[in-house]
């Protein structure tokens, strides 16, 4: 146990239970860096998770508050909870991919639109992959999965033109960036920076999955291969990139942090002049 | 008191106003458009927060979450955003968090005829969410006033029980215009026996006790207590586990604290059942009201006619057919849904039929002469060629 587990998670749940090779441990680490970074302690966190791999290996980890919704949910959930919740307290939420940018994606559309004060880190293993691997919203075009024993036919939220996002920044979120779990403090200061926007804000990072995603796609579960193939398609934002390669573009793709009130706020100041009104 | 003439829908806004209601996360849906809207009104006058969801399912979940943080919440819609709240409702039950939920019923399936009642969610109300595991609370209101009184009861046994709880009103009493009394002062509220309960907040570690009882606390994020709720089975502290031992005591307390305390939750009226009547009959909300005024009328004529008209439905009340006689179920469905469940309590030897009409209430003739029919060991008169004692 490193200090920042000691400081902020619960031994009861760390280590994870995730595989051996995941690199979920890696986002998992880095948001925690970027909290404790912040100088913010265990009661100043109130820590959302989803399902799938992601949500289950980090739910009840902080010592702190956490709550769990079900498949999709977490962003509406959050979104109540930041109602009642004083405007100090943060709301962080480590979700999957599937989880956010499939079955919850409506719901995190409009916590864009209403500019909820959260912060998404979305842990994205290219897939569904804690239900034995299947193919979702991020695999890459052409990629095998047990799903997709031929490939993928679909586009997805990370192709050129239709990259998801695009669609979260002109939704309104105020906060958006994309890493990988391999990246160091590059990573960690988008987190930071996403957390101290009182606003919408979602970090998407890609990691790898060894056990499931490595295994079909790349046909080995040895973690090297599958590290090594993330990191050869990791580029800067503005980077040239080979024409028709895959690739993760990554840095901060948008940042109006601290520029629209956020939705709390804005709902509790529209309540207290209808109550002076009505006065 | 103040008197008004108004709707179910506003009496449920100002029931909530009165428990304390905070916020209100929905959708606009017919026939409970009205409660939105005037919640969305009257909230911010007492400093609640009226949000307007994406669908019924976040609205919901918007609800829950606010009440996760805290604040007394409520959500209101008919049908078709009744089956969408089963993942919230779920939810919710699993993680215990109180909440109202109201449900103005309308003719169904699907989206049905919007504007007309039908009492089609009675099993989805017992059954609102996959997985079983739990007991769940109903309450149906047959007027303007009682929706009133029964939105601030549903709040009450929210909090005490720490779950959803269901107000299954229908389009007539939703959208329907009656007396509606409310009270204006301590001694006026005492009078009409309405109750309250406070927010507590379950400060751990254990927030998931191996028990049956009342009055626990449940979960608040934001007090830094560690509280952890998920949608999995959780161990008494919260955490989530695989382990079928877990499942089981959690169930325990999920179906126990509504079986073992159903008493708080028990409410009923019966009419004319103290000399053993021949026919007995059934029905909840705005079908009982046409129920009452036929038992009335049957009497004036001499027919030893009762009834019965549950209130609270879910925990069901066994024990109000214990009567071996003849019983005359009726409900706004024609596929018969309350009826299974008077057919199952009643003595063996007893008769139960079923009058079911749909979108408009029976009127007094058409029950009467149905009562007629039973007492001359005759058939129901149909107006069709359904069987409807085929149910």
């Amino acid at each position: 146990m490193d200090y920042l587990a000691n400081k902020y998670l619960r031994p009861r749940k760390i280590p994870s239970t995730a595989c051996s090779g995941c690199g979920l441990g890696q986002v998992h680490k880095k948001t925690v860096k970027a909290i404790d970074e912040l100088g913010l302690g265990v009661e100043d966190v109130v820590w959302g998770t989803g399902i799938g791999c992601a949500g289950r290996q980090t739910f009840a980890t902080w010592k702190g508050d956490n709550f769990a919704g079900t498949h999709g949910r977490v962003y509406a959930i959050a979104s109540g909870l930041r109602i009642a919740l004083p405007p100090d307290k943060k709301i962080i939420c480590t979700v999957g991919d599937g989880d956010s940018f499939g079955i919850g994606f409506l719901n995190l559309l409009h916590c864009a639109r209403r500019n909820v004060d959260m912060t998404v880190v979305v842990c994205d293993n290219l897939g569904y992959m804690s239900t034995g691997g299947q193919y979702g919203w991020t695999t890459p075009l052409g990629v095998k999965t047990d799903s997709s024993p031929y490939g993928t036919y679909e586009s997805n939220f990370m192709q050129e033109g239709q990259d998801v996002l695009n669609i979260l920044k002109d939704a309104g979120a105020t906060f958006l960036a994309r890493h990988t779990s391999l990246q160091g403090q590059e990573a960690v200061e988008s987190i930071k920076k996403a957390i101290l926007n009182k606003g919408f804000s979602l970090v998407h990072v890609i990691y790898p999955c060894v056990t499931n995603f490595s295994d079909r796609a790349l046909g080995t579960r040895k973690p090297i291969a599958m590290y090594n193939w993330i990191k050869e398609r990791t580029y800067g934002l503005h980077d040239r990139v080979p024409e028709n390669e895959m690739c993760f573009r990554t840095g901060i793709y948008h940042d109006a942090s601290n520029t629209r009130q956020e939705f709390s706020a804005r709902l509790l100041e529209f309540t207290r002049e209808i109550q002076r009104r009505a006065r | 008191m103040k008197r008004y003439f108004d709707t179910g829908n506003r009496a449920i806004t100002e029931g909530a106003i009165l428990a304390g209601c905070k916020v209100f996360a929905g959708y606009p849906i017919t026939p409970a458009t009205e409660i939105a809207e005037n919640m969305s009104r009257r909230l911010p006058e007492v400093g609640g927060y009226y949000v307007q969801a994406e669908d019924e399912m976040t609205g919901m979940h918007i609800a829950v979450g606010a009440s996760l943080g805290g604040l007394k919440t409520m959500t209101a819609t008919s049908g078709p955003g009744y089956i969408l709240y089963a993942d919230p409702y779920g939810w919710a039950l699993g993680c215990e968090i109180p909440i109202v939920v109201v449900n103005a019923q309308r003719v169904g399936p699907v989206s049905g005829i919007t504007g007309a009642p039908g009492q089609g969610e009675f099993y989805i109300a017992r059954y609102p969410t996959h997985g079983g595991n739990a007991e769940t609370i109903v309450l149906a209101p047959n007027s303007v006033q009682e929706a009133f009184s029964l939105t601030v009861e549903a709040f009450y046994l929210s909090e005490r029980f720490r779950m959803p709880v269901t107000v299954l009103a229908d389009q007539l009493v939703t959208d329907g215009w009656e007396t509606l009394e409310l009270p204006e002062t301590r001694e006026e509220i005492e009078k009409m026996g309405l109750r309250f309960k406070e927010r507590e907040i379950c400060r751990g570690p254990v927030f998931y006790p191996f028990t049956d009882q009342l009055d626990v606390p449940p979960v608040v994020m934001g007090h830094n207590t560690g509280g952890t709720c998920s949608d999995w089975t959780p161990t008494d502290e919260g955490y989530d586990t695989e382990e079928v031992e877990w499942a089981h005591k959690h169930s325990y307390r999920l179906i126990n604290k509504v079986r073992n305390n159903k008493e708080v939750i028990r409410r009923y009226e019966e009419h004319f059942m103290d000399d053993d009547p021949d026919v007995v009959l059934v029905a909840y909300g705005s079908p009982s009201r046409v129920m009452i005024s036929c038992v009335k009328k049957a009497r004036e004529e001499g027919l030893k006619v009762g009834c019965i008209r549950p209130i609270s439905l879910w925990p069901f009340l066994d024990d109000l057919y214990h009567r071996k006689t003849n019983y005359l179920v009726v409900e706004l469905n024609y596929d018969g849904q309350l009826v299974r469940e008077v057919q199952r309590c009643v003595p063996t030897g007893s008769n139960v039929h079923f009058f079911g009409k749909c979108g408009e209430l029976p009127s007094v003739a058409e029950m009467l002469l149905q009562i007629k029919q039973i007492l001359n060991g005759e058939p129901l008169v149909r107006s069709d060629n359904w069987e409807w004692e085929a149910w």
